[in-house]
């Protein structure tokens, strides 16, 4: 196969895969703001149909939404922060070779990834260091996981040659020195990928929010846009039981909730849509080109 | 990787005792770095694990972990013997089972994204595909019941247009699995491609450029630079990919589980969630998900091994 | 050496963490203690003569005010009481989570309010001591709650556990409020009944030819629903099911023996299966009720697409517009002559409401203080608000809600606007729900009228069965294979009304759960009815 035909066939697979999965993008975007009766009913399938913003008025009228949005920028800021921090160290160290009993390390940490205490000891744990209410408890609990530490490992491994390091060592270069000096730079890119996977996990999680946070002024965007979100859904969901406390015609509102959905979703999910290509950047090949062969 | 190996090679030889001492004096540095983060899962990870005994107690709030009373295997037993056992382990292994298979799916994309020429179309092919990652549970069974439905629903119009009747998906027991695990693929898709992108960005262009000078094909390159550099990332995916294979996200099967396709659709997970959160039978909840541990456990050790054996990359 | 500090302050922090989650032993608490009952008035505002700091956990349904400690009734109650809240709201999202974390790891809030709490924990943490027994401060304290328990013994029977004692508050429905305890009811498209000539069904046959001629002559869909339980519900009561009341999910005395029965295996309940999987199989019931979205269901009841619901007032819930098209249907005679509406259950519908635990130091306070929202005055408050600030008193006695509350300057619904100045909306909570008093869906006109069309046949009170409650070790074999049993019932009934399992395999499917253990079940089941009944 020439380079010419694979240019093309590859240029193929990539469009028809991208254009399936656009699909349920377009969908969203176009139920944000069409009559939700008609996407409940199937009318709305790919265009807008009767548009309405109804959706976006309702979430935006919402005073705590900018709130939640500051918390979370500074939970996720500081999330990355203190994730990379624990974890890039410790990934390097594993990947050197001089380093004792790493079988027993990875061990150790493999096992977290296998079992836990559950909620009821974590949490008695955060309690009793005093983070309760407080950021810490957003930002410290799950800042680490194995699965990271391990996947970063392999890239130390593959993409800072131990010559290199051994090269340094020679010219007396501590290993504080060749760590930040030497193997940070060549693994921009795992590095942008950590900070992109836990960033992204601390931009939509909120349930250490609910459990940890009892304060109104520490709720993350997750938890007032659930909130408005759920509100909406009334007891429509909940069945029977629930719709005796209701008051009055909820008629409209269940309609509206349909629509606020698909609105909270492009509320909550374009930063991150925005902040992407910056992220991306780093993915391209080459990065590396020049610092390796010294 | 071949870890031991080097390890005694950057050793000394000699003197056993001593060189302990000398190693951790000439290496402290390296021990630091490592430290914080096994503190970290010391307090956090190790800790809270006192918790688990309560898989074999009958936990009792106001006489806390500690004081509750023993009962032994009471809840495994519990557990093994319920009539819906042998259906929620075998469901469950399925499921894992058929999402195990897709595996390379994101691995094939991610090289195929590499291949186009960067430009805008590279720029957006990337940025589209992982989006739906983003895409909420409830949003997204919300759509494939929208589209799977009977009556309205958009699947079965296209059945209908070309002179089949339409079927309801939903509740059948056979279309259960491959409904919940492509549509997961559908929205994973592109994400699982980053960090497989993101070790293809490390690879040498220098390698590239050689290989383009000895007349290789696209293909041959793929074949014999690009898939071989993202090996070891693959293999470590892989493995720890299969060190999770029993959790199975409980809150989609749940939304798209009903009485007539439980059948498929009663997992595992789905019970610990209505059991332990629902009902707070903690001890019983604890228990079943440390015999899902152990599977776990069980199916890692393998795939380390048999990653050794085949590929001669491993965890440990 | 390094090292060895490390190590050394790392073992200390674990003995730290274990030590301090051990001692959190609660000190029982037995009655009012003397500082308590010193600043109590055992009667009139205020309960206390100082000002009392207490925590309360509260469940915040979707629909209600989402911060109690700055809402107008519970501001207006604390300035009467002297007593402050300090509300944890925790929404019902996270609902289980939270109260079972708080029972277990004993960091116990002074009460639980709107907390879902069901007999089965209010029995296990009772008897462990975490939840305070009331049946002495109720006596003492709580003279509005008392006089309901004296005058229906079943509310009594219904939260009264397996070692005699009251553990909490509950959401009651006033008895005399048939409408609200009927919850889901049916209704007919008068319309289509108007236009296909036919008069209201009375009996099975007749709401099978009605179905059918919907669907022949008019083409529309005839019977819509979220779910088909609604359905079967309805019609427990017409094929001799249920003779007890629906508090006890399967459960009932059989009429010929007198003795406890599993309905379940009954011939009643093929013939009641046999119907509906007859409607079904026949294109009378929406083909996808097995799993159709919410929603989906709201927007078609709303644009009048059913020729029949078991469901909430139309009018209400989907459409005014189209909504008004449907009236409610009496109970129908099934094919034996049985005709009454069996699903209600006892008025309790939601045990644990309220429950004060272990840590509060001001329990008979604490009961003063919920107590009021079972008498006259308190349930104005709760229900309706302020006098002039959220309702008026009309000529003839009756309370209206003001102008700016049923018709929001903001757009607002009803019930959004209600929900800033009170907490009922989203149910679940500890009072009682009366006519006159509870403007809600149950209130509404069509809902009355389909109730009133319903009562006749309701079944009485004092047929009734108490829902049940259990003792630790009937409650552990129960949530083994009681569970399996009542979850392969719940299958197999889809199955069979869907064809997914065809009604020859009946006899195989009542091997089945006798296999699994029914015997004991309804031992279990018997032993625990016994204790309640006497």
């Amino acid at each position: 196969m020439s380079d010419k035909t694979f240019d093309i066939l590859n240029k193929i697979l990539v469009s028809l895969i991208v254009i399936i999965i656009v699909y349920p993008l377009i969908f969203v975007v176009s139920a944000s703001i069409s009559d939700p009766a008609a996407v409940s009913t199937g009318k709305m399938w790919l265009w807008p149909v009767d548009i309405t913003l109804d959706g976006f008025k309702i979430v935006f009228q919402n005073d705590d939404i900018w709130m939640g949005y500051r918390n979370t920028i500074i939970y996720v800021v500081l999330g990355i922060v203190v994730h990379l921090a624990l974890l890039l160290p410790c990934a390097y160290a594993l990947s050197r070779p001089e380093v004792k009993w790493k079988t027993g390390i990875l061990w150790f940490i493999l096992f977290t990834m296998l079992f836990n205490g559950g909620m009821i000891p974590t949490y008695l744990v955060v309690k009793n260091l005093g983070m309760l209410d407080t950021i810490w408890a957003i930002v410290i609990p799950g800042a680490l996981g194995a699965w990271s530490i391990l996947v970063a490992r392999t890239f130390f491994e593959q993409n800072v040659p131990n010559q290199l390091v051994e090269a340094a060592k020679i010219d007396g270069a501590s290993d504080f020195y060749i760590f930040f000096k030497i193997a940070l730079p060549l693994s921009i890119p795992i590095i942008a990928v950590m900070a992109l996977f836990h960033g992204v996990g601390l931009w939509n999680q909120y349930f250490s929010a609910l459990i940890y946070l009892s304060d109104r002024n520490l709720f993350p965007l997750q938890l007032i846009l659930r909130e408005i979100l759920v509100l909406n859904e009334m007891s429509a969901t909940e069945g029977v039981q629930d719709i005796s406390g209701s008051v009055g015609s909820f008629a409209d509102q269940v309609k509206i909730a349909a629509q606020i959905k698909y609105a909270v979703m492009i509320v909550s999910t374009l930063p991150l849509i925005i902040v992407y290509p910056f992220v991306q950047r780093f993915f391209v090949q080459g990065v590396l080109i020049g610092s390796v062969k010294e | 990787m071949a870890s031991k190996n080097s390890a005694s090679q950057a050793l000394p030889n000699g003197k056993p005792k001593t060189s302990l001492k000398k190693h951790f004096a000439a290496n402290w540095q390296v021990y630091a770095l490592l430290m914080p983060a096994l503190i970290y899962f010391f307090i956090f990870n190790y800790i809270p694990m006192y918790g688990i005994q309560i898989a074999f107690k009958d936990f009792i709030a106001n006489l806390g972990f500690w004081g509750s009373p023993w009962v032994g295997f009471e809840h495994f037993e519990r557990f093994f013997n319920s009539y819906y056992f042998v259906r929620l382990l075998k469901n469950t292994l399925l499921l894992s089972l058929y999402m195990l298979i897709l595996f390379p799916l994101p691995i094939i994309f991610a090289l195929s994204l590499h291949e186009l020429s960067y430009g805008k179309f590279k720029k957006w092919a990337q940025t589209l595909t992982y989006a739906p990652h983003f895409i909420s549970v409830v949003v997204v069974v919300g759509m494939i019941v929208a589209f799977l439905d009977p009556i309205t629903g958009l699947i079965n119009h296209v059945i209908e247009f070309f002179g089949g009747t339409s079927k309801n998906f939903l509740t059948d027991p056979d279309w259960f699995r491959h409904i919940f695990v492509w549509s997961g693929q559908w929205q994973s898709l592109g994400w699982g491609t980053i960090i497989y992108l993101a070790a293809l960005a490390g690879v040498n262009p220098e390698l590239i450029e050689a290989a383009k000078v000895d007349g290789a094909t696209r293909m041959q390159r793929i074949l014999h630079i690009n898939i071989p550099a993202i090996m070891p990332t693959i293999v470590i995916l892989f493995i720890l990919n299969m060190g999770s294979f029993m959790q199975i996200g409980f809150e989609k099967v749940l939304l798209l589980q009903n009485n007539l396709n439980s059948e498929t659709s009663d997992v595992i997970a789905t019970f610990v969630y209505q059991t332990g959160i629902l009902e707070g039978q903690y001890s019983f909840s604890t228990a079943v998900g440390l015999f899902e541990s152990v599977i776990n456990i069980i199916v890692l050790v393998s795939a380390n091994y048999l990653a050794r054996r085949v590929s001669n990359n491993s965890l440990w | 050496m390094k090292y060895t500090k490390l190590l050394l302050v790392l073992v200390a922090s674990l003995f730290l963490f274990t030590a301090c989650s051990k001692d959190k032993e609660q000190p029982k608490a037995d009655g009012p203690s003397d500082e308590e009952l010193e600043i109590l008035n055992e009667k009139d505002m205020p309960i206390v003569n100082e000002e009392v700091d207490l925590e309360f956990f509260a469940g915040q349904a979707p629909a209600t005010n989402p911060d109690w400690n700055d809402v107008l009734i519970f501001n207006t109650y604390e300035d009467m009481t002297n007593m402050n809240i300090k509300w944890k709201m925790v929404p019902h999202d996270s609902i289980a989570e939270q109260r079972n974390l708080a029972l277990g790891s004993g960091s116990l809030p002074d009460a639980f309010h709107s907390a879902q709490i069901g007999v089965s924990d209010l029995a296990k943490y009772g008897e462990q001591g975490v939840f305070v027994p009331l049946n002495d401060l109720i006596d003492k304290y709580a003279p509005n709650f008392k006089k309901i328990l004296d005058e229906n013994p079943v509310i009594k029977k219904a939260i009264t556990m397996p070692d005699g004692n009251i553990y909490s508050f509950p959401l009651i429905s006033d008895p005399e409020f048939a409408s609200h305890r009927i919850q889901a009811r049916p209704f007919i498209n008068k319309k289509w009944l108007d236009e296909l000539g036919m008069d209201m069904p009375k009996t099975t046959d007749e709401f099978y030819q009605y179905l059918t001629a919907v669907k022949e002559e008019l083409g529309e869909v005839p019977f819509g629903g979220p779910y088909i339980d609604t359905l079967t519900e309805y019609l427990l009561g017409s094929f001799g099911l249920a003779t007890k009341g629906g508090s006890n999910l399967y459960l009932d005395e059989d009429p010929e023996t007198g003795d406890i029965r599993f309905y379940p295996t009954s011939d009643g309940y093929k013939e009641l299966i046999e119907y509906v999987h007859k409607l079904y199989s026949e294109g009378l019931i929406e083909k996808n009720i097995f799993s159709i979205d919410h929603h989906q269901f709201i927007t078609n009841l709303g644009d009048g697409k059913y020729g029949s619901v078991v469901w909430f007032a139309p009018e209400e819930v989907a459409s005014k517009e189209n909504g008004k098209d449907f009236v409610g249907m009496p109970t129908l005679e099934g094919p034996h002559g049985d005709k009454t509406l069996n699903k209600i259950g006892d008025p309790v519908m939601s045990p644990g409401a309220f429950v004060i635990t272990s840590n509060n130091e001001y329990p008979a306070a604490t009961v003063r203080w919920i107590d009021y929202f079972y008498g006259e005055e308190g349930m104005k408050l709760f229900f309706m608000g302020v006098e002039d600030e959220t309702y008026t008193v009309a000529d003839d006695g009756t309370l209206q809600f003001m102008d700016h509350i049923t018709n929001s300057k903001d757009g607002l619904t009803f019930e959004e606007e209600a929900a800033k100045y009170l907490t009922f909306p989203g149910g679940g909570f500890p009072s009682m729900v009366k006519e006159g008093l509870f403007q809600g869906v149950a209130s509404a006109p069509q809902s009355l009228e389909a109730a009133d069309l319903l009562k006749p046949d309701m079944i009485p009170d004092d047929e009734i069965w108490p829902s049940l409650t259990y003792t630790k070790e009937e409650n552990d074999k129960l949530q083994g294979f009681g569970k399996d049993i009542e979850k392969y019932v719940a299958e197999m009934t889809d199955k069979f009304i869907s064809g997914a399992e065809p009604l020859s395999k009946w006899d195989t499917y009542v091997k089945e759960i006798e296999n699994m253990g029914l015997d004991k079940y309804l031992e279990i089941k018997e032993t625990a009815l016994e204790r309640q009944l006497k």
